[in-house]
């Protein structure tokens, strides 16, 4: 029925072309001044090829920061799968339509806040003295100071516990959804077999839905990534360095402390290069 | 079985207050003075005062930042409106051998460390001369806007029913005018949900116009943090009402973005 049309190609190439000049361009350029020594300060800059990267291998604070980030991805990404999945079910479980309706418009709010609103939001929640989180705490223990933000072993995991709420909290919503796409008969046989409500969702239900909850989670391990603004403004990368991801790292060693833009851009080359590379490799599996 | 069920349904509404109590308790104290924050027992009754709304609304750096978020993403998304939403349909509806890999690339660009284009843009725009202004955060957010809007949309035009469009042919209509007048109507729900999400995306970035902005082109996001950058010495109370204005735009969505996740899911079932 469809005629040779121009459509395609008058459609398709200026918006190709335009996201491939705007997404090439920095890119390419950001390996140009990885090879260079270009300083905020100073407008000069001479060639020094890989130097940078030899460098970063013997950083110690960036080795820090690769470390961060890895605990900063497996942490988030397995707290929002285990929380989305638990409410997922929870609501599939013992929740009428109505009720589900009223949750999941809930569960969707944390996330479509602005991230910087996120952190503020619980910044000020997990202030030790006057922060509403911490205040069961200084009720149970008549006035004891509970500062998560500020020790090394928990500021890691308090941050991580907003971008949770953000993302746990959706995923939950998205969950109920495939739950509900299923169709009755299985859970109803397994019902019959005297399944345990449990036993029917760890090998029925999740079992079907095994593919698309990969995808998720494949989504949210790229979301993690950007974990830039919370830690902004809640942590900035401290106490000490215990808070300090890659990019964190790599803004401050470009913007804050010392204009090495180079160095930055060795480092969000690096960064570039693991993302890309590990992540066409899971999607090519995941749609395999 | 019973005492389960309770304790689930308790779980439920625990969860369900968590998601939105911190964000109301944000709100309250927006309206709170100072000393009413700073009391080590929270305080649920107050006298409410609108000082906090008003101090930030009177201020020149938030009005600019509200200005330079408004103008920054509404460009934005328009651009992707316009170049994303053709080339989604011409993906959805003229396969050919390149769709997969066209597809992948536009996701593909969602894997690329903001930081890793934010810093040779900085450069690039530095050396032009166009660094701290509109026109730059607007076509670096349309990389942004483009690719998720395609991104989206592309299933969206699938959804639409080939038989109409066939009829349409039919009845003698040309390939641009069935995409003008029954692809983008039909699909137009969906659609909607595309561009809202693309908006509340780039309303929401923080690092890129962090890095892209120093004094002209802040957007909002950059003044609400900067507020707190002072220390805990400005009253909470002005910080309070500042994260409630920069959020508020992305709320106003609510309705139409769950509208979208539930047409995404229909659409899946049938």
């Amino acid at each position: 029925m469809r005629r040779r049309s121009s459509l395609p190609v008058t459609f398709l190439v200026p918006t190709l072309a335009i996201l491939l000049v705007l997404s090439m361009v920095p890119t390419l350029y950001a390996i140009v001044i990885a090879l260079q020594n270009r300083e905020l300060s100073a407008p000069g800059y001479s060639w020094v090829w890989f130097s940078n990267f030899a460098d970063l291998f013997s950083d110690r604070r960036f080795l820090n920061a690769v470390w961060v980030s890895v605990k900063w991805e497996i942490v988030t990404v397995v707290a929002t799968m285990v929380v989305a999945i638990g409410l997922g079910v929870l609501m599939f479980e013992v929740a009428g339509p109505r009720l589900r309706n009223f949750y999941c418009l809930l569960f969707i709010i944390p996330v479509l806040l602005p991230r910087v609103s996120a952190a503020f939001v619980w910044k000020f929640a997990y202030h030790p003295l006057y922060g509403i989180a911490t205040y069961p705490y200084r009720l149970i223990t008549g006035g004891l100071i509970f500062d998560p933000l500020s020790k090394p072993g928990s500021a890691l995991f308090a941050v991580a516990s907003v971008d949770v709420w953000q993302w746990g909290l959706f995923f939950a919503v998205i969950v109920l959804k495939l739950l509900e796409t299923l169709p009755p008969q299985p859970i109803e046989a397994a019902r019959l077999d005297h399944a345990k409500r449990w036993q029917i969702h760890a090998y029925v239900t999740l079992p079907m839905l095994k593919a698309p909850l990969i995808s998720l989670m494949f989504v949210k391990m790229i979301e993690s990534l950007r974990s830039f603004d919370l830690i902004y403004v809640m942590t900035r990368g401290g106490p000490g360095v215990a808070t300090e991801t890659l990019d964190m790292y790599a803004f401050s060693q470009g913007f804050i402390e010392s204009g090495k833009v180079s160095y930055a851009s060795a480092m969000a080359v690096l960064m570039m290069i693991a993302t890309v590379i590990t992540f066409t490799m899971l999607w090519k599996r995941v749609q395999a | 079985m019973r005492p389960g069920r309770l304790i689930a349904k308790a779980v439920l509404a625990l969860a369900g207050f968590l998601a939105v109590f911190p964000l109301v308790w944000t709100a309250l104290n927006a309206l709170k003075n100072n000393v009413d924050i700073i009391t080590r027992v929270p305080k649920v009754i107050f006298t409410p005062t609108l000082a906090n709304i008003s101090y930030i609304l009177g201020r020149d750096s938030v009005l600019t930042g509200l200005y330079n978020s408004a103008v920054a993403c509404g460009a934005a998304v328009l651009i992707g409106i316009v170049l994303g939403l053709p080339a989604a349909y011409a993906v959805a509806r003229y396969p050919n051998r390149f769709a997969g890999d066209i597809q992948f690339f536009v996701l593909s660009l969602r894997f690329l460390p903001p930081v890793a284009v934010a810093i040779p843009l900085m450069v690039i725009w530095l050396q032009i001369g166009l660094y701290d202004t509109l026109p730059a955060l607007i076509v670096t957010y349309s990389l942004l806007t483009i690719s998720v809007i395609m991104w989206l949309a592309i299933p969206a035009f699938q959804g639409v029913p080939k038989e109409i469009e066939e009829a349409a042919f039919v009845d003698g209509y040309g390939a641009y005018s069935v995409f003008w007048r029954i692809a983008l109507p039909v699909a137009a729900r969906s659609l909607i949900g595309a561009i809202a999400f693309s908006f509340v995306l780039v309303w929401n970035e923080f690092l890129i116009a962090l890095m892209l902005s120093s004094s002209n082109a802040k957007t909002l996001p950059i003044v609400a943090s900067e507020l707190s950058q002072q220390g805990m010495n400005v009253p909470w109370g002005i910080l309070n009402a500042s994260v409630v204005l920069l959020s508020l735009p992305p709320l106003l969505f609510l309705g139409v973005l769950s509208g979208f996740l539930n047409s995404v899911f229909r659409q899946k079932k049938s």
